[in-house]
């Protein structure tokens, strides 16, 4: 019985299907158009398309044969982008309701004076005061006024918020108040959302804690209804297999989590591109990477060097800080969608306004009247003026023509002049968006390769490259999907924490155990759920550690065993020695604390694998599919293109550049001056002479 | 002496390698500034982030700063010319420390913070210095009458030679702290930060060739001189100043503060006059005066401009010697803070004569500091706690003023309260907005802050503030911001600028609203209801004020 894997990644524009058959080994992938109404219409739609591309005799219950169902969606992302979340408010202990305004009172730019804090998510009116106290040390000064809670309750529900969010002062230390009062809310007001902080990120600081918690309060009713959606149809096709959701680690939890945690969501469509462009660097041998995800919203750009992408347990998203592990990603509001424009300056801007999925760039004729960066691209022929989506999607390039055309005579240029303009534009805002992740951070791109993926990435990154005098481009054999496979090359993952400070003196060892106990028996149940064999399951450890009176802490891995003296001696060498290699120095004397204790758990699981195919020959002439009139800046004028076809390509072939190269999901540009050779594993390797 | 000021052939570089190295020297000092804070024990850096890293070249110019607040483009310039007079270039040794804190002989602004510069050594010639500094606080419960009172001067001297801690010299620093402990592992972290500093610069040396990286460090300060030049050129010329008083509750009566701007083509020439430096710790010294110049005319010509020494050159800054804003030994300067924003706001003043649209109506005017001093009850070890405030920024041309933020030349973060409690036994009884207090106008003032505390334990609190009597300005027909103002609770008296609490007793400090824009009858329907239903303002100002029925 074939037992399928499928990954799909649901983005603004293209929801895209990637299946693996556990068995063969098999990979297929399909894409069809987002239904941002109502995306799992469209998620649904398409892997019932996509299994029956894979079974054509499934019969009715198409996805009876999925195994594994991951997800990664943008829809936590982009409420929180557009300040689509749901009225919500807000219950703090008397005294603080401004502090999520008030936030760390630092101005958002140093110099700028018209710089602007992101708009806080809930409005000073329903933000409620109640009495109550915790001490630091877990002691109550004043018991919590529960007669407050309902009177708040009642409000609430009166002025109609959909969720609501409880912080108090010290709940990651005890969390009775938050629990008690959330009780109540919920007695109160029982069609409401209502998260506590202790439950979304039991760490201190109160900012940052009350800050994630609000941000989870605002998402949870945009999650819970976009999973209540989704999870019936998935059923409706058969599905039996306990669906996921990628968080912003890469790692993926289940929808039942996702739904009550939507703020460890918030990256997740960007990071599982990301997983998925290290595992094809590393088997095509470039593990430093920059990647380059063009979607038609909006781009992500990461960078990976020696195959790592930096982990963040807390960042600012959007403006918001959020406590959550997260990689490091980059994202710019542009993309094949986005709108080019002449600003009240007389300039040519592109974005950060979109087209999006529908009605889409002017060219697919569904009523958009203004030019998007696939218009350009559908002008100059760089896209097939004809189709898109392999046949499957008609293009106007009258349309986009015209549209154009109006820019040009804003602007007193010619049609192509403009639609060049266009690309130049776009080009140099994502090189900015790469010399944020790169040089500003130490790492000149020079000595990286651009991976480019998502829709629109191949079709921009020869120009990008020459922007940044990038030498190497890796096109992966399917780079609109590149997210939704990397869904499937990564083991199941999932991380359990508590915080309690301790010393790592020798009385401590039965206390670290008992914790680890509790993780690790949270971790065991974990794998039940998902079904995970004895023999797959894996587990590390690691303390977070500190000096007592420091306020970061750095992590240190615990051997494995029980948590014994010599265990401690071991923790307390390994803080050193990391301290040493971090700062420099080792702080003789000073004493020593157990902060935050981790179990990360992993099940590993069977991964597509990437199968080497035989080199044949440099000769690609057989893979030509037509000749095409491209216009090209370097000739100011249409030159005539070999167009090949990526799915006759064979190991070995070479490109000489100006060519264009097309398959299903997108379209690579091929400069004058380049080289494309595939290599064994069906990849694009472009390279400046 | 002789100074190794020769950067090999300035070479001319092509903008990418310029601006790839400037973007790698400034991932340098921002590298180094995080290092600091994780590394740092004390909260006024590990939490509040009161420190700063810098890279110099030989000659003592500011080649790129991570400055996590603006001041401290000042407390940073005369540092390696400093070092320099002092010390002969001969003698200096890879591993070589300076350490320093004083304002007349140590090119900082103030005692508290301490400075450490490190010679950067590649191919056995020093090529550039990695400096720090971090805010300690400490010298506390101090006298202000002149700086002898207000904690150790400290001249550039060698804390490490070749490598080697010199104890004789880190000894005399700890016996005159309060707390010493602190004090030590902060100085361990800024010791850690520069030897970062030092890796990664001898790195970047190793990659591009130290020429190249010295002459793209030559063409960014020539980058920002253009940028400045450019920046001030797009204001008229002419002739405009402005006045206002300034007051403290270390002085008695007002100050008059004023300045006159000209300006000339791509050029811009400040003068300042105010009345002798006084008997209080709120003189600044020239550099300060320097860096609150700076910090202004960079926000409103062009925020953009990279923060080294080629801004500088298009501006001539001028002050009398032995005056307020430019004093001279023995002055006292602890508080200058306050100082440098009040005149940074009478700079807006001036410069909204030029360039109303590109201004902000008058800020809070303030950086309102507590500084909380106890022994503790359990070892008696002495604490000392700082703490500051936002307050109202001024309102925009097209836009609200911020509420309760860090306005001007400070930019510190508040120590959350669950660090706070944990560390000292203060208790925070409330903390937020202040209904009522931005300045009225088509464009509301910011908000100022209260912060109220009750000690858990007897200690002192003394409070750095300002506008406890004049009130901050509105622009355009827009109007003046609230008061700040200092409550105590039963049994508790401020006197001058200080107060003794007794456990149990509680104390509050309102910081000041900012400035209006513009008519207030110009204001949004819509905002003036938005405003009342968050009781920004109440139905009394809406209706006599915006004329705006509820």
């Amino acid at each position: 019985m074939e037992r399928w894997r499928v990954g799909v990644d649901s983005g603004g524009t293209f929801t895209d299907i990637c299946l693996f058959e556990e068995e063969s080994g098999r990979v297929e992938v399909w894409k069809v158009a987002s239904t941002p109404d109502d995306p799992s219409r469209g998620i649904a739609g398409g892997l019932d398309e996509g299994m029956r591309l894979v079974m054509p005799d499934v019969g009715e219950a198409s996805a009876a044969a999925v195994s594994y169902f991951g997800h990664g969606t943008t829809v936590a992302t982009n409420a929180l982008i557009q300040h689509k979340g749901v009225p919500t408010g807000l219950l703090t202990t008397a005294g603080f309701r401004d502090l999520l305004e008030i936030g760390r009172q630092k101005r958002p730019d140093l110099y700028d004076m018209f710089a602007d804090k992101p708009p806080t998510l809930v409005s000073r009116d329903l933000r409620l005061e109640v009495s109550e106290r915790v001490r630091n040390d877990g002691t109550v000064e004043i018991p919590l006024d529960e007669d407050a809670v309902r009177a708040a309750g009642r409000k609430f529900k009166q002025i109609g918020v959909k969720a609501i969010a409880v912080c108090f002062l010290y709940s990651f230390v005890r969390p009775e108040h938050e629990a008690r009062a959330k009780a109540i809310l919920v007695e109160e007001c029982p069609d409401v959302f209502i998260c506590a902080s202790h439950e979304i990120a039991p760490e201190f600081r109160e900012f940052e804690r009350l800050s994630t918690a609000v941000v989870n309060a605002y998402l949870g009713p945009v999650m819970h209804s976009y999973i209540a959606r989704l999870a019936p149809r998935l059923t409706d096709l058969g599905m039996t297999a306990t669906p996921h959701l990628t968080q912003s680690n890469g790692g993926v939890i289940g929808f039942e989590t996702a739904a009550q945690m939507p703020v460890r969501t918030v990256l997740s469509g960007p990071s599982t591109g990301v997983v998925g462009a290290q595992a094809v660097g590393e088997v095509a041998g470039f593990p430093d990477l920059i990647t380059f995800d063009m979607g038609g919203t909006s781009t992500d750009v990461a960078l990976l060097k020696g195959g790592q992408c930096h982990l963040a347990s807390e960042a600012i998203v959007h403006g918001y800080p959020l406590k959550a592990p997260m990689l490091d990603i980059h994202t710019v509001g542009a993309g094949g969608g986005s709108i080019a424009y002449v600003d009240s300056g007389g300039l040519l801007k592109v974005g950060p306004r979109s087209a999006g999925a529908d009605p889409g760039p002017v060219c697919y004729g569904l009523g958009n009247t203004e030019p998007a960066v696939t218009d350009a691209n559908v002008v100059l022929q760089t896209l097939n003026p004809v189709h898109l989506l392999g046949g499957r999607m008609a293009v106007r390039q009258d349309l986009a023509k015209q549209a154009i055309g109006r820019l040009a005579d804003q602007l007193g240029l010619g049609v192509m002049e403009t639609a060049q303009g266009i690309i130049s534009v776009v080009t140099a805002n994502m090189a900015r968006a790469i010399r944020v992740i790169s040089v500003q951070r130490g790492h000149d791109p020079r000595d990286y390769t651009l991976m480019a993926f998502g829709g629109a990435g191949p079709l921009h990154a020869a120009r990008l490259a020459k922007e940044l005098d990038i030498g190497r481009i890796l096109v992966p054999r399917s780079p609109g999907i590149l997210c939704a496979m990397g869904l499937l090359l990564t083991d199941l993952r999932a991380d359990f924490a508590g915080t309690r400070l301790l010393s790592p003196g020798r009385g401590a060892a039965d206390d670290v155990e008992t914790i680890f106990a509790g993780l690790a028996a949270r971790a065991e149940s974990w794998f039940r759920e998902e079904a995970i064999e004895p023999g797959q399951r894996r587990i590390v450890r690691t303390v977070d550690m500190r000096y007592a009176g420091q306020n970061y802490e750095l992590p240190v891995t615990v051997p494995d065993g029980p948590v014994t003296a010599a265990t401690l001696d071991s923790l307390a060498e390994g803080f050193a020695a990391a301290h040493e290699r971090m700062y420099g120095f080792i702080a003789e004397g000073e004493a020593m604390q157990l902060v935050t204790y981790r179990i990360e758990a992993i099940g590993v699981v069977r991964k597509a694998r990437l199968v080497p195919r035989p080199v044949v020959g440099e000769d690609a002439s057989g893979a030509i599919r037509e000749r095409r009139d491209v216009w090209l800046a370097e000739a100011q004028d249409f030159v005539s293109c070999p167009v090949y076809d990526r799915e006759q390509l064979q190991p070995g072939n070479r490109i000489a550049g100006p060519a264009i190269v097309e398959q299903m999901d997108t379209t690579t540009v091929v400069l004058p001056g380049m080289t494309a050779k595939v290599d064994e594993y069906l990849n694009l390797i472009l390279e400046t002479a | 002496m002789t100074i190794d000021a020769s950067p090999g052939t300035a070479r001319d570089l092509d903008p990418i390698t310029v601006e790839v190295i400037g973007a790698a020297l400034e991932s340098i000092v921002e590298e180094t500034g995080e290092a600091l804070v994780r590394a740092s024990y004390s909260t006024n850096i590990k939490e509040r982030r009161d420190c700063s890293t810098a890279l110099f070249d030989t000659q003592g110019r500011t080649l790129c700063q991570a400055e996590h607040i603006p001041i401290h483009l000042g407390s940073f310039i005369g540092v390696v010319p400093k070092i320099l007079e002092m010390h002969k270039v001969a003698d200096m040794q890879p591993g070589d420390v300076f350490v320093g804190n004083d304002a007349y002989v140590g090119g900082g602004t103030h005692l508290p913070d301490i400075v450490l510069a490190e010679p950067i050594f590649v191919e056995g010639r020093i090529t550039a210095w990695t400096v720090n500094l971090a805010h300690h606080a400490d010298f506390a419960d101090r006298g202000h009458a002149h700086i002898y009172q207000e904690g150790l001067r400290i001249p550039p001297v060698r804390l490490y030679r070749a490598g080697e801690l010199q104890k004789d010299i880190l000894d005399l620093i700890l016996l005159n702290c309060q707390v010493p402990r602190e004090r030590l592992s902060d100085l361990r972290a800024q010791m850690a930060a520069n030897r970062l500093g030092v890796q990664r610069f001898q790195a970047l040396c190793a990659k591009y060739g130290t020429d190249i990286v010295l002459s793209a460090g030559i063409a960014l300060l020539d980058y920002a001189e253009r940028k400045m030049r450019a920046g001030i050129a797009t204001l008229p010329d002419g002739v405009y100043a402005f006045a206002d008083v300034f007051e403290n509750p270390e002085i008695h009566g007002e100050l008059p503060v004023s300045v006159e701007i000209t300006i000339a083509g791509d050029e811009m020439r400040l003068h300042f006059e105010s009345p002798p430096q006084v008997r209080a710790g709120i003189n600044m010294t020239y550099t300060a005066l320097l860096a609150t110049a700076y910090y202004i005319v960079k926000s409103v010509v062009d925020p953009t401009i990279l923060p080294n020494a080629g801004l500088a050159r298009p501006l001539t800054v001028t002050a009398p010697e032995g005056t307020l804003l430019n004093c001279v030994h023995p002055a006292a300067v602890n508080g200058r803070v306050q100082t440098c924003q009040r005149m940074s706001d009478v700079i807006l003043g001036a410069l909204a004569k030029a360039a109303p649209d590109r201004v902000t109506a008058c800020s809070n005017s303030a950086c309102t500091v507590a500084t909380f001093v106890g022994q503790r009850k359990s070892d008696g070890s002495i604490w000392v706690y700082l703490e500051t405030m936002g307050g109202g920024a001024g309102a925009r041309p097209t836009k609200d003023g911020l509420d309760g933020v860090h306005v001007h030349v400070t930019n510190t973060s508040n120590l959350p309260l669950e660090a706070l409690e944990q560390e000292y036994p203060l208790t925070l009884l409330r903390y937020e907005l202040i209904d009522g207090s931005g300045g009225v106008g088509t464009f509301r003032g910011g908000m100022g802050l209260r912060r109220t505390y009750r000690a858990d334990e007897d200690c002192r609190v003394r409070v750095d503030i300002s506008r406890l009597r004049s009130r901050s300005w509105g622009l355009l027909g827009g109007g003046e911001g609230a008061n700040g103002a200092i409550v105590c609770g039963p049994g508790v008296t401020f006197q001058r600028d200080q107060a003794t609490l007794k456990a149990g007793q509680w104390f509050e400090v309102v910081t000041p609203g900012a400035g209006g824009y513009g008519a207030p009858e110009q204001r949004s329907k819509g905002a003036v209801e938005r405003d009342l239903t968050e009781s920004v303002i109440d139905v009394v100002t809406a209706r006599d004020v915006y004329g705006v029925q509820i």
